[in-house]
């Protein structure tokens, strides 16, 4: 189990590059206001870059630097900005408190994502808790990685805040509660690669699971 | 250009970590030559200094390529790895990272860029490789985060021959090979615990994550 930041193993596999889009995601988010583990990225990098250095060359073509140079002098793209929209309203491509949240039971919504991420196996939820609302008490099926987008919510093992990472597994019984004046949004990632409809979609979210 | 790395190591030793100040980190400049080369390539467009990057990094990043199951593209992300360094070179900030780890950041994220296309169906994704990759910089111009990083690059280079043979494979593997510690445990047929407990060991002995950034 792993709360309020990543563990060193998937900060490794994020810095090899190894991680699925979703779970490279919820890295991402949480890196972007999450300096100590920045820091940790960066060192990760550094090791790839000497292991790197540690494995075997081989040769190039000869003229090879040469059509490098060729392809340099042809193009004229400057080198890219970063953007300043943030990675999650590119992807949804609207804020998170205007998506076409579906209600679920008592103060849970819950919206279906997986489609944003073609290609791959894992699903991907979002979920809202209404300010001050209550989940019904669950367990988890499967792992589930928890990034927290907007509020906080507390379950007996703490409080989760804003852009806090959360793993969950079938051994973490819990029963949150949105805490604070906003609703609590987050995004999961299940391991699980079900997909069930109708009236077992509620199984699908983890606040009432 | 082995002569070069090997005196950079002398370097390191002659000076002990602790007595780089603040202010030598700070005002001696990129400390290590490749760093020095990219810094040349970035402010004066320097093609000799980039020549001198491509036939260092060049041969690393054609072995990444073809670890990671690209060998019939190898020379084609080579050329698009350097291109990206050409382009993206005036960014470059040597207080931030070594050239070395810059370089291998670019080399990873052509890869799943080059990946990705490969396997594009007609649905897209509306992200680019960097929005997902790419660590977000510091805004801040720390001395202490500089100093700190010039460290653990330093430290980690150092400690990498006190690893075992099966630690510098699982950690190799991962990097280099685009493997998940799934994949690495399935191809060794060792369980997933052991796998990530050689990780864990591994940092632990490189001191990759350091006990002073808990601080």
């Amino acid at each position: 189990m792993t709360r309020h930041h990543p563990d060193n193993l998937s900060l490794l596999e994020y810095s090899a590059g190894n991680l699925s889009e979703p779970h490279a995601l919820c890295i991402r988010l949480h890196l972007d206001k999450c300096s100590h583990c920045r820091s940790r990225v960066d060192s990760l990098e550094a090791l790839g870059a000497v292991i790197m250095d540690h494995q075997p060359k081989v040769s190039l073509s000869e003229d090879m630097f040469d059509s490098i140079l060729a392809k340099i002098d042809e193009g004229v793209e400057p080198a890219p900005q970063p953007s300043r929209e943030s990675v999650l309203h590119k992807l949804l491509g609207a804020d998170i408190n205007d998506l076409p949240w579906k209600r679920q039971l008592g103060d849970v919504s819950v919206l279906d994502i997986t489609d944003k991420f073609p290609g791959q196996s894992e699903q991907v939820v979002l979920q809202k808790l209404a300010a001050g609302g209550k989940a019904p008490a669950h367990t988890h099926r499967g792992e589930e990685t928890t990034i927290v987008l907007q509020g906080a919510f507390a379950d007996q093992k703490g409080v989760f805040n804003q852009w806090d990472f959360v793993v969950l597994n079938d051994q973490d019984d819990h029963k949150p509660v949105a805490v604070g004046c906003e609703d609590c949004i987050t995004l999961s990632i299940l391991s699980a690669p079900v997909k069930l409809t109708g009236r077992f979609t509620r199984l699908l979210n983890p606040f009432i699971r | 250009m082995m002569s070069v790395i090997r005196s950079n190591h002398v370097n390191v030793k002659e000076r002990p970590v602790a007595t780089l100040d603040k202010k030598q980190a700070n005002s001696e400049g990129p400390k290590d030559p490749w760093s020095r080369l990219l810094e040349k390539v970035g402010k004066h467009q320097d093609r000799e200094a980039f020549h001198a990057l491509f036939e260092h990094f060049g041969p690393q990043i054609k072995y990444f390529a073809m670890a990671n199951g690209l060998s019939s593209h190898a020379e084609e992300l080579v050329q698009e790895v350097f291109v990206s360094i050409w382009r993206r070179s005036c960014l470059y900030d040597w207080r931030k990272a070594a050239a070395s780890t810059w370089i291998f950041t670019i080399a990873r994220n052509q890869r799943i860029d080059m990946l990705r296309k490969m396997q594009r169906t007609s649905a897209e994704m509306n992200v680019e490789t960097e929005d997902l990759w790419q660590v977000p910089g510091d805004n801040e111009d720390e001395p202490v985060t500089s100093l700190h990083r010039l460290m653990s690059e330093r430290r980690i280079r150092e400690s990498l021959g006190q690893l075992s043979e099966e630690q510098t494979t699982v950690i190799a593997k991962v990097y280099m090979e685009n493997k998940s510690h799934q994949r690495v445990a399935d191809e060794l047929n060792i369980p997933l615990g052991t796998v990530k407990s050689r990780v864990r060991l591994a940092l632990n002995k490189l001191k990759v994550i350091l006990q002073d950034q808990n601080a």
